[in-house]
């Protein structure tokens, strides 16, 4: 069962009171902590909270959940396979049975001296020819979410994962920056861990402190050149952002670290981790970071990730406004489905069934007296085992778990609403630009 | 004995490996259809519902190349078990399974991660399509099992959808509508021409797809129970990302068409018997 | 006779027009098919069962214009003979007693209705719903025993584990009995049935003999 299904102890009354009172068409949906649509539940965030790490973060909502996510990077010897063989599918099994030759690098502050060497044997130099960068593999990430309460092979929490996981690697450009040489990368460990029971559903939670947590990561300078093995830079204070900052951002961070010593790497305009929110719809209205309960009436829900990227200037069509302003360049990576739990919320019975309020449609449930003395009757249709519970048109403010899914229109303008200018998400960056990473 | 240190030479007399190039893209498949699809219900007599789902092979010639096999059983309704708590709902459980055979490199019957994302993925599908009221505190299991190799996770997905929704409706499970999936992607040559977007890409023909999309369809209400999208879309605009999930609707109408075909011919075959 | 094939999803009609039955489902004002199966089309009967006049007061305001309505369903009779089917409140079902208790009788719900199940169903049938008078004075084991086939009503859903049962009316009960000895026994009244080898009495809770 996903972890979507939280048991939520809600009568089918305040169910239909919910959703009524969300999908409220004149003067917007009410929701029960007074937020507007697009409103976020506040949040504390910090990072470089753990020391022993490469980057980390910490994010507590104000409901009390809270996650932490830890970024470790090892060097890894780069697979050299024996013939050209350009891997295009993506559900191709990683078979990188590289020998783990390579040390663990715990990157702490306080081991600075600590000489940074690769113990790796100088021996084959066999793949000569092999094309430059393009060879990357989605294996160099690993990513692994831990909820409590729940199993590690958790079919909610493998589709958590694999959620955050695609977003990463959606447009192939973040593995790009773990590329070392022709002969090594790094490889990336992802943990991210969610402290508190999970009192929504964690995915925004999750995703934006991993955003955080790769935002404060650092690797430690190379100092060796092209092809050799890697050597690199004792100073931590020297060690390279996984995103390069610009000049402005990074200007509090040169308080601590001399200035970046890749020049045309600050220059660059900053790219931005993927973030993944969650966007639920009821009747017409799209919902932005919904709690446990009111995606408990939810019509649909969807997670949409996105990320920011230098402007590309592949796109000389784009009838948008060009990307000179200081608006964000977004990018759909993602886009998944998520299992309303609305769906398992049992109904309500309405009056005209419901034999206690004495309903006429008693045909499903007969009272006692009749059906008992006459097993065999003849008007027995309701009890012939192919009844059902009855069906019965719509009624106002008795609840039904929707049934369905949703239209073609609402999923596009939930994207939609992600992506636009001065959306959500660039709300959110902007919030999250805030936030002092040390 | 032989000569272990070096390396000796075949004993017998051998022939030189000739390497065939196989005869082209055969018959390019016309970019607006979806590959032909086998559908068939009823092929597990144990199972309360059950369906077998293969694809049309586009080029039969290249070697190793395989065409995607399902077959989908669903057992239930059925009683939980005592530990379950009470249900007004039907209990949904999908599982999707490579057969040990099923990829290039075997695997055991472990599953791995890419098999309950899927699973997750297939329950969303469903849960849309399945009138679970109707069966209180009874659950359902419904196994996908791929049975063939060399496809790529959406599509592989899209053919479970489309054969569990032909065995549910062999099982008898109310359902709003038959849910069919598809798959549309954007891919280009390369980086000269521009891309281009197909319907039921086969991965293999190919160079590089920069974005796809795996849509479950409900066509009788016009509904999607559950959407895939990930990849890359050049810029923010959504013009690319729409015509993406329209042409996916499209393969999903295509593949329903074959699900309706064949659950009239199963109900004319039972009037037949009976 | 050619039937009208349905499939799921299928428009039937309006539901203004008809009553949804089994395998249908309502959605915007009208019914569709939500099983695989052949449309029939039931005319409602003429003589609408009047229920007590006092009854008819209370629901006057209530709109029973639907009970004329002809009800519209999809059977998948003929299509498959596995029909996996449910105990509902109301049905009656025959069951076997599988365990006794002070407070309860544990049974394994066999046949609803005319279908024989495909799966068992646990059930359970309480004291206070043995019989309709002196329900204080019930005793489970004076009831049942294991083993015996007993006709019941399906009263609740029911908690996790077990729809609830009741044996509260003359014709449900015990219908099968075998005796301590082992042989088939025979009913002699209302609460006994008698070993026809040994002549020992042992007592149950009888359903009357069509």
């Amino acid at each position: 069962m996903s972890s979507t299904s939280q048991h939520l102890l809600l009568s089918p009354a305040e169910l239909a009171y919910l959703h009524g009172s969300l999908s409220l068409i004149t003067p917007g949906p009410i929701r029960p902590d007074g937020r507007s649509p697009t409103q976020f539940r506040p949040l504390t965030a910090e990072t470089g909270i753990l020391p022993g790490t490469n980057g980390s973060a910490r994010i507590c909502f104000a409901d009390g959940t809270e996650a932490v996510v830890g970024v470790k990077a090892e060097v890894e010897k780069t697979p050299v396979p024996p013939y050209e063989f350009v891997a295009s599918t993506e559900g191709r099994k990683g078979h990188s049975s590289a020998p783990k030759k390579s040390s663990r690098k715990s990157k702490k502050t306080t081991t600075e001296d600590e000489e940074i060497s690769m113990d790796v044997d100088e021996d084959d130099e066999e793949a000569a020819g092999v094309n430059e960068k393009a060879r990357v593999s989605p294996d160099w990430v690993e990513l692994s979410v831990e909820i409590p309460g729940l199993r590690d092979d958790d079919s909610g929490t493998v589709f958590l994962t694999s959620m955050l996981t695609e977003a990463l690697l959606a447009d192939g450009e973040f593995v790009k920056k773990l590329w070392i040489n022709r002969r090594f990368h790094w490889k990336l460990y992802l943990d991210i861990i969610l402290i508190s029971p999970p009192l929504s559903y964690p995915l925004p939670l999750l995703s934006l402190t991993t955003h955080l947590a790769l935002l404060a990561t650092r690797l430690p300078r190379l100092k060796s050149e092209a092809d050799e093995d890697p050597m690199f830079d004792d100073d931590w204070a020297a060690a390279t952002f996984l995103y390069p900052r610009q000049d402005t951002t990074s200007a509090k961070a040169s308080n601590k670290s001399p200035k970046q010593p890749s020049a045309a790497a600050a220059a660059a305009p900053a790219s931005r981790p993927p973030i993944t929110l969650l966007v639920m719809a009821v009747g017409d209205n799209i919902i932005f970071d919904p709690s446990k309960e009111e995606l408990a009436v939810a019509d649909s829900a969807v997670a949409v990730s996105v990320a920011e990227g230098p402007s590309s200037e592949t796109e000389p069509e784009s009838e948008s406004i060009p990307a000179t302003s200081t608006k964000r360049n977004l990018h759909l990576l993602s886009v998944r489905t998520i299992d309303p739990p609305s769906r398992l919320t049992p109904p309500g019975v309405p009056n005209s069934v419901n034999a206690a309020a004495w309903g006429t449609m008693t045909a499903a449930t007969p009272t006692t007296t009749t059906a008992a003395t006459a097993p065999a009757n003849e008007s027995g249709a309701a009890k012939h085992p192919d009844a059902r519970v009855t069906e019965t048109e719509d009624v106002v403010g008795v609840w039904k778990a929707p049934r369905g899914g949703a239209k073609f229109g609402m999923l596009g303008a939930m994207v939609a609403k992600v992506l636009e200018r001065g959306g959500v998400a660039e709300e959110v960056l902007d919030g999250l630009e805030g936030v002092d990473l040390t | 004995m032989a000569d272990r240190r070096r390396i000796n030479g075949p004993v017998g007399a051998t022939t030189p490996p000739i390497f065939d190039k196989p005869a082209g893209p055969a018959a390019a498949k016309t970019r607006d259809a979806i590959r032909k699809i086998f559908l068939k219900t009823g092929i597990t007599p144990s199972a309360s519902g059950s369906a077998y789902l293969e694809l049309e092979n586009p080029n039969p010639q290249r070697p190793g190349n395989t065409s995607l096999k399902l077959s989908c059983t669903v057992h239930g309704p059925r009683s939980l078990p005592r530990s379950a708590p009470f249900s007004p709902h039907i209990i949904l459980t999908t599982h999707v399974k490579y057969a040990p055979f099923a990829t290039r490199q075997r695997r055991g019957y472990l599953r791995d991660s890419s098999e309950r994302d899927l699973g997750v993925h297939l329950e969303t599908a469903l849960r849309g399509a399945i009138i679970a009221d109707r069966w209180p505190k009874s659950g359902v299991d419904i196994i996908s099992q791929k049975d063939d190799e060399g496809w790529d996770m959406m599509n592989v997905l899209s053919g479970c959808i489309t054969v569990a929704s032909a065995a549910i409706a062999d099982a008898g499970i109310d359902c709003v509508d038959t849910v069919a999936g598809g798959v549309a992607a954007l891919v280009c040559k390369d980086d000269k021409t521009a891309p281009t977007i197909v319907m039921d890409p086969v991965v293999a023909e190919h160079d590089s797809i920069l974005a796809a999309c795996c849509v479950a369809y409900l066509p009788t209400r016009d509904e999607i129970t559950n959407m895939w999208f990930k990849g890359r879309l050049p810029g923010a605009d959504m013009m690319v990302y729409d015509k993406l999930m329209e042409k996916s609707l499209v393969a999903c109408r295509c593949a329903n068409r074959v699900i309706v075909q064949e659950l009239n011919e199963t109900v004319k075959k039972g009037q037949g018997i009976s | 006779m050619a039937q009208t094939i349905a499939i799921p999803g299928q428009l039937l009609g309006p539901s203004s027009k008809y009553v949804a039955g089994p395998g249908t489902h309502i959605h915007e004002a009208n019914l569709y098919s939500s099983v695989l199966g052949t449309v029939t089309i039931a005319q409602p009967e003429k003589k609408i069962a009047p229920g007590p006049a006092k009854r008819l007061t209370k629901i006057a305001g209530l709109p029973s214009s639907s009970a004329q309505l002809p009800t519209i369903s999809v059977s998948r009779t003929g299509i498959s003979e596995k029909r996996e089917v449910l105990p509902e409140v109301g049905n009656v079902v025959l069951c076997r007693v599988t365990r006794i208790q002070p407070r309860q009788a544990t049974v394994a719900i066999l046949v609803v209705g005319d279908t024989v199940l495909e799966a068992e169903w646990q059930g359970v049938i309480r004291p206070q719903d043995v019989r309709a008078t002196e329900k204080d004075k019930v005793k489970i084991y004076e009831s049942f025993r294991p083993g015996d086939i007993v006709r019941a009503q399906v009263i609740s859903l029911g908690d996790q584990a077990s729809y609830y049962l009741a044996t509260a009316s003359n014709d449900l009960g015990v219908i099968m009995a075998t005796s301590e000895a082992g042989n088939v026994m025979y009913p002699v009244s209302w609460k006994e049935y008698r070993d026809p080898e040994t002549g020992l009495n042992e007592n149950r809770k009888v359903a009357k003999p069509f």
